[in-house]
């Protein structure tokens, strides 16, 4: 929570008035933010509410309608929706890594938990099995799963644990920012407080950027820096994550926090 | 030669509108200044409801401020709060800005000592170098060394305070927020917290607190700004929005 590059250096991710529209229905408009090295963002709001749309777009799943996504890459600001597909998809694949609710979809359930850590690596080219082992070890202790469960199938592995799986595939290729979906809905109270726990110390370590839907506003005060509110596809509010939950100005704001126990 | 403010809140204005109660509109502040100097304790007073929390919220940014400017000197910087971008906020906080609330908020799993040297770690100071410091200051507030290791969910709340109060003095500020820091200590721990106010103050920090007990005025304040609640027809107005 408290490594964000402090100069007004370039962001690492622009997102400029973002439309999608599926036919008639509204996804998500206009929606324009930044992200810092290093700054955890989250997008709060209820279901229905573009959330997830919005993230979408930012990792190329959907094509957006209208706007831009700048990402700041090794080869300098790239509008992600604009140019060079191949690119594109190299740049996401190596400098973004992308977290969804539901584990099973973000993991290969019919290869070993290793094996899904290790497919990462090599789709970034790396070729020495012990190495790509090695690193599979080192990236499941980090995210607390006992070693010896490494080739182990993700379909024997607890609903937390192969969330935390999915976490470290994704991390693996030293990401600049994660997207993450919802990633503790789904899981009891207990295993998301480990997850959130193991979430805080990597972000932290990795100075990693994140962009985190999520409904859950406990979370999003422990996790983010800034909380984008969003109804009915546009952000409503934005601030800093204590003055959105301490002091919501906003009407829709306020139903919000005002809704759940103890946010 | 007087010293120069390190702090200046000038003209400053804080509402709360609740659109989903008949969008009643609360004035906490209006057209509210004052300036704050290094190395002295200011002490804030006035019923409740009369704004004494909600101005140390706005000096951390917590609250946003309606009107006026929260200017604070940051290095060689004067930097305006009420609009600053949030990475020089977040950078305030770790430098500049110390705030101890009134409750602490208790993160799962994570262990009373890495809650109290948090903000060392945020300088960059080695994990070690700072677990001892964090110690040294644990065991000066009374918890017992078996407990550092805990999580403090299941601490009392005075111990839950202690730890809170131990995280917001473990890394010097030039400014420090203290919001009922007292409040629910036994004689002995609140002796050593009067003690660690003095010894900031001496290091030249700003001190500026909500303070009940009039023993604590006594030891340490220079200044007391007595938060007079505006009347109710000043403080009540109806909402020019509808909702």
């Amino acid at each position: 929570m408290s490594r964000v590059q402090e100069n007004d250096s370039l962001p690492l991710l622009e997102v400029r008035h973002l439309s999608k529209f599926f036919g008639k229905q509204l996804g998500c408009h206009d929606i324009s933010f930044a992200v810092s090295p290093g700054e955890v963002i989250g997008v709060v709001g209820e279901s229905g509410s573009g959330k997830s749309t919005l993230l979408n777009c930012i990792a190329g799943r959907i094509q957006s309608s209208n706007g831009a996504v700048l990402f700041n890459s090794s080869v300098g600001m790239l509008d992600l929706c604009r140019c060079d597909e191949a690119l594109v998809r190299r740049i996401i694949r190596t400098q973004t890594g992308y977290v969804t609710q539901n584990a099973s979809k973000g993991l290969k359930m019919h290869i070993s938990a290793g094996g899904n850590i290790g497919e990462k690596l090599m789709a970034n080219g790396m070729r020495n099995y012990r190495q790509i082992r090695e690193q599979a070890l080192a990236w499941l202790a980090k995210v607390e799963i006992d070693p010896g469960r490494i080739d182990d199938l993700p379909s024997t592995f607890s609903g937390g644990m192969q969330q935390r799986l999915q976490i470290a595939a994704n991390l693996v290729n030293a990401p600049k920012i994660m997207l993450m979906d919802e990633p503790t809905s789904g899981l009891d109270v207990s295993v998301q407080a480990r997850l959130i726990d193991v979430l805080r110390k990597l972000v932290s370590g990795l100075n990693l950027s994140m962009i985190l839907v999520t409904h859950d506003l406990a979370v999003a005060r422990l996790l983010c820096h800034r909380l984008y509110v969003m109804k009915q596809g546009k952000i409503v509010e934005s601030g800093l994550s204590d003055q959105i939950l301490d002091d919501p100005r906003q009407p829709y704001t306020q139903l919000l926090v005002s809704s759940v126990l103890k946010p | 030669m007087t010293p120069h403010w390190i702090l200046s809140l000038d003209g400053i204005g804080k509402d709360f509108v609740f659109h989903h109660q008949q969008g009643t509109r609360i004035v906490v502040f209006e057209q509210f200044s004052h300036q704050f100097y290094p190395g002295s304790a200011t002490i804030l007073t006035g019923s409740s409801g009369a704004g004494k929390s909600t101005l140390l919220r706005m000096i951390y940014a917590t609250y946003k401020t309606g009107s006026g400017s929260i200017r604070v000197r940051h290095g060689e910087d004067l930097v305006d709060i009420a609009a600053a971008r949030p990475a020089m906020i977040y950078t305030l906080r770790k430098h500049t800005i110390g705030y101890v609330s009134q409750f602490l908020r208790v993160v799962p799993r994570v262990s009373a000592l890495d809650t109290v040297i948090e903000p060392l770690l945020a300088r960059n100071m080695d994990p070690a170098q700072a677990r001892k410091k964090g110690k040294a200051l644990l065991e000066r507030l009374n918890i017992p060394s078996n407990m550092w290791h805990l999580s403090a969910t299941t601490f009392s709340g005075g111990e839950q305070q202690r730890i809170n109060l131990a995280r917001g003095f473990i890394a010097p500020f030039p400014i420090l927020l203290l919001d009922e820091p007292t409040a629910s200590l036994d004689l002995k721990n609140r002796r050593t917290v009067i003690d660690l106010i003095k010894e900031t103050l001496a290091d030249n920090t700003c001190v500026i607190g909500v303070f009940h007990d009039p023993a604590d005025h006594r030891e340490f304040a220079d200044h007391t700004i007595d938060l007079a609640p505006m009347t109710n027809q000043e403080m009540m107005q109806p909402c020019p929005e509808k909702d």
